[in-house]
């Protein structure tokens, strides 16, 4: 028989840690990767000669780029593993630790994502194409924006508006790559790039880290470990393509999953952290999630339910849009929010809704438009 | 007489005897059918090689979303250009450039059609090449 995550030993997120995600530098991926690690370690309270095995998700780097990072951390000879998979790279390097140890295969792991965007590279299938080289991603999501806004009658500018409210959650987080609030004026005005986008609605792709922390409880009680950092992953789903399918129906396979292995409804959720590399990929994965109904997400958008203090605070960081798409980092970063969110931890950007404190969050990643990946964590 | 020029991808569309056709595949297991054509492996069952046949698509279809690319890095286009998702009368969808179309994004569910204009290719010789537009419209 198949089993899930929770049939499995519980498995934890202990401790979070990043480099601030920015716009390429001279600064070294070495020194990005080993500022994250060493927040994340102080803040699980762990020493790195105590962890049992590290998960790099990088997409940029080239071969066994952690290794530079580690030998500072004074070597260990732990098991290290790489994992490319797009945007979902971190995302997928934090699965594979949690599976490990939920499965009793390691006690303690020390998941990384980092990314300078040196090398981007994709693989070339050799089957020939009308014009895929004019539709880069921000056009693959201005013809779903077009879509969507046709079939619901939704106006462009109301789209802006997820643009809106993901920078004024960066302007909260120290560690966003856009740290300033924007009008919707200032979002409709700025540089026209494709379709109804303009550049503020589409995610930076910068440099960065961010790394956390995954035990067992045998790791918890044997360190002696704050009880009140411990963050219980609760599902990990994956999924990929099928013929012709779309970002919104592999999300919603994907989060339906997630949902189902956690055995909590989408409506239990307290805040949620999407791949919202465009503003309409916020509205077509709050759809998808189940949190509300095809063609109603910006009525909830506009009503302030996604908001910081609203129904379901939807990309607190910032977002993709506002926090930046570092690439390995941006899942890693993902989990980490969630971790500060559900601990009381997030300050000025702290969520509590009319539920009060939040007790379950969601983080969601897809990869090329072709791989997909959804966590549910809960605070015990 | 006239020489006809040359098309700038003749393994993805191929002038017929009605004006021109999207070169496509249908699987003979399963019956899907697709684009482009490739023997590799249908993407619904798996079925490959002589399972799977060429399979003219037609050139007609309905305009599914546009968008005007105003920004491009590529040096090999030149942005403002449109980019519109067909999903054509034989089934498959693509996507690919519209002939000057500024209103595009309000044309949602209008009949296209492909059409051959003039291009050049990597050497920078006249061929032709496959733009959508409305159907009905003079070029």
């Amino acid at each position: 028989m198949v089993r899930v995550l929770s049939d499995l030993r519980p498995v934890y997120v202990i401790g979070v840690g990043w480099h601030p995600y920015q716009y390429a530098s001279e600064t070294s991926y070495v020194e990005l990767g080993l500022k994250a690690c060493r927040q994340a370690l102080d803040d699980a309270g762990l020493q790195f000669q105590c962890i049992d095995e590290a998960f790099v998700g990088t997409a940029c780097l080239g071969m066994a780029a952690g290794r530079n990072i580690f030998k500072h951390m004074g070597a260990t000879g732990l098991p290290l593993m790489h994992i490319e998979n797009a945007s979902a790279s971190g995302s997928t390097a934090f699965r594979t630790a949690c599976i490990n140890v939920a499965a009793g295969l390691s006690d303690s792991a020390l998941v990384l994502g980092v990314d300078k965007r040196e090398h981007p590279y994709r693989a070339n299938p050799g089957i020939p194409n009308l014009a895929e080289d004019a539709i880069v991603p921000f056009t693959h999501f201005a013809l779903l924006s077009n879509q969507y806004t046709t079939k619901h009658g939704v106006s462009p500018e109301d789209v802006a508006r997820v643009a809106v409210k993901n920078h004024k959650n960066g302007s909260l987080n120290q560690n966003a790559q856009r740290q300033k609030e924007r009008s919707l004026d200032e979002v409709l005005g700025g540089k026209a790039i494709s379709g109804v986008f303009t550049s503020l609605q589409c995610c930076p792709v910068g440099e960065g880290a961010a790394a956390v922390v995954v035990v067992s409880e045998d790791t918890l009680k044997a360190y002696n470990l704050d009880p009140a950092k411990a963050v219980r992953v609760l599902s990990s789903s994956a999924a990929s393509e099928a013929p012709q399918s779309s970002d919104a129906a592999l999300t919603k396979a994907t989060i339906e999953k997630a949902l189902l292995d956690a055995k909590i409804s989408a409506q239990e959720l307290d805040v949620m952290e999407f791949h919202d590399a465009f503003t309409i990929e916020e509205l077509l994965y709050a759809e998808a999630s189940g949190i509300c109904n095809e063609g109603q997400a910006i009525h909830m958008l506009k009503e302030g339910a996604f908001d910081i203090g609203g129904q379901v605070a939807i990309s607190t960081s910032g977002g993709l849009i506002a926090c930046g798409h570092p690439i390995g980092p941006t899942g890693v970063g993902q989990i980490g929010e969630i971790a500060l969110q559900l601990r009381g931890e997030a300050g000025a950007r702290q969520h509590k809704g009319p539920r009060g404190m939040p007790r379950y969050g969601l983080a969601h990643m897809v990869g090329l438009g072709s791989v997909c990946y959804a966590h549910v964590l809960r605070m015990d | 007489m006239n020489e006809v020029p040359e098309l700038l991808k003749p393994d993805l569309y191929a002038r017929t005897p009605d004006g021109l056709g999207l070169s496509g595949g249908k699987c003979v297991k399963c019956g899907y059918v697709f684009f482009p054509f490739q023997q590799r492996g249908c993407e619904k069952c798996g079925a490959h090689g002589e399972d799977i046949s060429a399979y003219e698509l037609g050139a007609g279809g309905k305009l599914v979303s546009a968008a005007t690319v105003h920004l491009h890095a590529g040096k090999n286009r030149t942005a403002p250009f449109v980019i519109g998702v067909i999903e054509l009368d034989s089934g498959p969808r693509v996507r690919t450039l519209l002939v000057e179309m500024p209103d595009a994004e309000q044309r949602l569910g209008e009949m296209v059609e492909a059409v051959l204009v003039e291009a050049k290719n990597k050497d920078g010789d006249p061929v032709q090449d496959l733009r959508f537009k409305p159907v009905g419209r003079a070029l």
